[in-house]
């Protein structure tokens, strides 16, 4: 696990301050030194380290690819252009991108007439379709660094995918004792951030919807059918606590998982009748948030909404990249992946453009009807800002070296100039 | 650039004092220049028997930010009936109660408007305000900066540390969040509610810091003031929605004690409990009290009949309301130690006795007011109803009649009983010039903004006369913004990304040590993240021109 790395200052290896863009905490605490290649200096974390090891020390010089063949800027520009020209239902999936980039690929759906999904747009939807049919209530890292005297990480021990959580929320001076419970989930005590506070961990009582139901159930004093004593103790622990602070993670849960955020949503809002508590939902990594956000404050729908002829319309289940592609219901794919190689396109021999990475080039091999194009990874190669896990905070990212590859916004905004182009001749010639 | 000439229009300039006068006015770079009669332009608009004004300017109306965009999440079924834009011009933009940011800009740029303010950014959220403001087109914007609420603040009233330490925080923040101005929201009750408190009257303490409400609006607004912040320290006051919140209101305008100080959405703050029901209007209360204190002025939060969404940083107040939302969904959060925030749906009845005594509070307000200069025409967007609504009620404010008919619709207690009946004032397009352009441009220390005298910004509005003032009101003729055409009869011309306004006040900089240690202590991002620089909040606004406001004289010298 991620044993802390106190530097001796005698011995300490120098770095520069940076902001970590490859999971939503953003931590921006921790500096980063180059040498063969950018690693961690103050952290261990492991996302964070097998993240960096996708990066050089210096910037790359991949070029773009026309079907596996070595492709100039501007020609694969007009074909990726060509492929949307030519769609009658293109999907913009992946979408790992920073805000300048959504914002750019959201001018380039209402051109293209795209829907928008995330790579990560099943989990992201746990938490966006509870939001819509129940609401919301939550809080942030600093909150509960001075607040919370109980956090009940609920099917998750947070740190598996987000190595960092506990040190970033690691209770600061004067800060009440803090309580923490793991239901359905173990975590290492010695996990840097949990030393000084209690733990605890309670199994499931059935399955995640059944436990969070009946954890519900006896926050609200309503008698069950079935008991657990130690459910049962935990939701007077809640009644009693000061500020609990119920922490669930939208990736681990299984489909269906709005149900598991809506009862999450219920037990916060009984408790806050009589004492204090919020939600704090880990997700909306690799760009999930950016890319829901700017797409929100655009077009006034989150994603899983298709920028249509007929107007926007926002599908949360029907629009899943994957099965519009599996199922042929689209037949172009734009897939952005901007932060590593590891968020590859879904398999099929769909027209693809793909701005990402350039190791996502290996996923490729000479596929057919594919426009690959190298993009600059924000945070490594560009500046530029995410939205973090806990909603409205945003964090500008510098760059650890000058690229040479462009951002997903200039990329997209050159696609869109050259469809705009495009139509414009077609018009042209049609006169 | 090119040069344009407006011929023959009747000119309504308050600023200026100019009243209906038949006159030109040119425009040259994007500014209103003298031209000769004989001049030759570029484009010649004969505008006889239209109406021109200012563009309009919106000084509390929530449009960017971590709020809104939850409200824009909370209601997919407002944002779902949608129809793509006829016009390539515009890009896919979908919502009433709260649209998208594209929609924003064009909606209220088809109004005359060229300037929208959001008036509550908390600390922690300014950059993604400052990204959705850059996003919507047309207008110039800018924000106020919430405090008052940050646990900082408080530990250092509480502490009674050195005001002049306070003002340099308030300085600081101010600077670091690009911000135009400071508005405090329900003054130390939405950190009170962190600590399970669930009520704040103006002096009673907060459960943790104890300090009062008084107290952070005096230190609040001598701040602001000694600082040189052009604009009054907004205020959201204590109690909101509450019946018998009147108490409150006129409690914090003695708060203030002689400083300026602006009360904004005072509809929900102008409440008494007479009555059967416990609940009754204290419009001619507050009216009165604000006419005999010329350091106040005021927005109103008129609401509207129909579906909306509140969205408030109150988030004590908001949790208090969430049981009557409709339909029955909310979002709360408490927010990095500096916010909260509260978003609730809201349907506004015509038979609702509560509603439309609201209603009916919200127009005494704006008609027993004497001086318009001190009254800002708002809905509080969207949390009275949403902006779009303004030509109805400007026609409300203006023609006698139609609001006795809408009256009559009303719950028949208060269309028997309302004191509104009994008003008979209608408000002259010179009134309607100062409450939507002049006022707030003063209010905002904007000086060439507003107004239509030579030097201002050519922000230009051309109505057609029509006795139907909803109709005029609702599709201008022609906008023009920094003198290019962005709208005409309601369809968009151009989309130009508008520009920033921010203060940069003056303060010892010695503060940040003691800052940089305490956001290490007790928050949860880098202290070099603290600050938005001017490149960045370029970037974060898409690139449109910086406006840095100028301070008052003595800005940031004692």
């Amino acid at each position: 696990m991620t044993a802390i790395t106190v530097p001796d200052s005698s011995t300490a290896p120098t770095g520069q301050p940076w902001t970590c863009p490859f999971c939503p905490l953003s931590c921006d605490g921790y500096r980063i030194s180059a040498g063969e290649g950018p690693a961690l200096v103050d952290s261990d974390c492991p996302r964070a380290a097998a993240a960096l090891s996708h990066f050089g020390a210096s910037a790359s010089s991949a070029m773009p690819r026309h079907d596996g063949r070595p492709a100039d800027h501007a020609s694969a520009i007009a074909a990726a252009a060509a492929i949307l020209a030519g769609s009658r239902q293109p999907i913009f999936g992946g979408l790992a991108t920073d805000v300048a980039g959504m914002r750019a690929l959201y001018r380039l759906a209402d051109a293209s007439g795209a829907i928008l999904d995330h790579a990560n747009g099943g989990a992201l939807m746990h938490s966006t379709r509870a939001l819509q049919d129940r609401g919301v209530f939550y809080t942030t890292l600093a909150e509960i660094r001075n607040r919370a005297d109980l956090v009940v990480c609920l099917g998750t021990n947070a740190v598996d995918h987000y190595p960092e959580f506990f040190r970033r929320t690691a209770p600061a001076a004067g800060a009440p004792a803090r309580q923490v419970v793991f239901v359905g989930a173990a975590a290492d005590r010695a996990t840097p951030g949990l030393d000084g506070c209690t733990t605890q961990e309670i199994p499931f009582v059935g399955d995640v919807f059944d436990t969070a139901a009946l954890l519900a159930a006896r926050v609200a004093g309503r008698g069950t059918a079935m008991s657990d004593p130690a459910l049962d103790a935990l939701a007077a622990r809640m009644q009693a606590a000061r500020y609990t602070v119920i922490v669930w993670e939208s990736g681990s849960l299984p489909e269906h998982g709005a149900l598991v955020a809506e009862t999450i949503q219920r037990i916060v809002n009984t408790l806050n009748r009589t004492t204090r508590a919020a939600a704090f939902c880990l997700g909306g990594g690799d760009g999930g948030y950016t890319a829901n956000q700017v797409t929100t404050w655009l077009s006034g729908l989150p994603l899983r909404t298709g920028v249509h002829a007929r107007g926007l319309v926002h599908e949360p289940q029907r629009y899943a990249a994957d099965r519009l592609v599996a199922d042929r219901a689209v037949d172009a794919l734009l897939w952005v992946s901007s932060f590593g190689p590891d968020l590859v396109p879904p398999t099929s021999d769909l027209p693809l453009v793909l701005l990402g990475h350039p190791d996502l080039q290996a996923a490729l091999d000479d596929r057919p009807d594919t426009i690959f194009i190298p993009v600059s990874t924000p945070g490594i190669g560009s500046a530029g800002h995410l939205f973090r896990a806990d909603g409205g905070i945003v964090v500008p990212l510098t760059p650890i070296y000058a690229d040479t590859l462009p951002t997903v916004a200039q990329v997209a905004d050159d696609i869109g100039r050259a469809l705009a182009e495009r139509r414009r001749t077609e018009q042209g010639g049609a006169r | 650039m090119s040069t344009i000439r407006l011929r023959g229009g009747r000119v309504y300039d308050p600023a200026n004092g100019v009243d209906g006068e038949v006159r030109d006015i040119g425009m040259r770079d994007g500014r209103i220049v003298d031209l000769h009669p004989a001049e030759r332009v570029d484009r010649d608009y004969d505008v006889s028997g239209r109406v021109v004004m200012a563009g309009g300017i919106d000084m509390h109306t929530h449009i960017g930010g971590g709020k809104v965009n939850l409200a824009r999440m909370l209601l997919p079924e407002d944002h779902r009936a949608n129809r793509a834009p006829e016009n390539p011009l515009e890009l896919a933009s979908s919502g009433c109660c709260t649209p998208g940011t594209l929609a924003t800009g064009y909606r209220y740029a088809e109004m005359g408007y060229t300037a929208a303010f959001e008036p509550a950014m908390a600390i922690s959220n300014a950059r993604h305000a400052h990204m959705e403001m850059g996003d919507t087109p047309i207008l110039d914007h800018g924000a106020y900066v919430m405090l008052g609420n940050d646990e900082l603040f408080l530990q250092m009233l509480a502490e009674r540390q050195d005001f002049q330490r306070i003002r340099d925080y308030v300085g600081w923040t101010i600077k670091a969040t690009r911000a135009m101005g400071v508005k405090v929201v329900n003054p130390g009750g939405i950190s009170a509610f962190k600590f399970n408190q669930r009520k704040l009257d103006v002096d009673e303490d907060h459960a943790h810091w104890r300090v009062t409400p008084r107290e952070v609006v005096q230190v609040l607004a001598r701040a602001v003031h000694e600082l040189g912040v052009p604009q009054p320290l907004h205020i959201h006051a204590s109690n909101l929605g509450v019946p018998g919140n009147i108490e409150s209101t006129l409690a914090t305008i003695a708060a203030l004690d002689g400083l300026p100080g602006h009360l904004t959405h005072v509809q929900f703050h102008s409440y008494g409990n007479e009555g059967a029901r416990k609940f009754s209007s204290a419009a001619r209360q507050l009216a009165e009290v604000v006419k005999a204190h010329p350091n106040v002025s005021i927005d109103v939060g008129q609401i509207i009949f129909g579906q909306t969404v509140t969205a408030s940083g109150d988030t004590m107040r908001q949790h208090a309301n969430a049981d009557l939302g409709s339909p029955r969904k909310w979002i709360g959060a408490d927010i990095e130690c500096d916010a909260g925030c509260g978003v609730v749906p809201f349907r506004y009845r015509e038979q609702s006795y509560v509603n439309a005594l609201q209603w009916a509070i919200g127009l005494e307000l704006f008609l027993l007011m004497d001086d318009p200069w001190r009254v800002v025409l708002t809905t509080d967007h969207p949390n009275g109803g949403p902006f779009t609504s303004y030509p109805h009620l400007i026609r409300l404010l203006m023609d006698k009649s139609f609001r006795d008919e809408q009256l009559a619709k009303l719950h028949p207690d208060v269309a028997a009983t309302a004191e509104l009946r009994e008003i008979r004032r209608e408000l002259s397009l010179y009134d309607i010039a100062i409450m939507t352009r002049a006022a707030p441009a003063q209010l905002l220390g904007l000086a060439d903004r507003g107004q239509l005298g030579i030097g201002a910004a050519a922000d230009i509005a051309v109505y057609r006369d029509d006795a139907d003032r909803e109709t005029m009101f609702t599709a201008p003729e022609y906008v023009f913004k920094d003198g290019e055409l962005v709208a005409r009869r309601g369809r968009i011309e151009a989309t130009p990304v508008g520009g920033t306004h921010f203060l940069e006040p003056e303060y010892d900089r010695g503060i940040e040590r003691e800052l940089a240690r305490y956001s290490a202590e007790h928050l949860s991002t880098s202290w070099r993240h603290a600050e938005i620089g001017r490149d960045e909040l370029c970037s974060c606004a898409n690139g449109g021109r910086l406006l840095p406001c100028r301070l008052h004289g003595r800005g940031g010298r004692t």
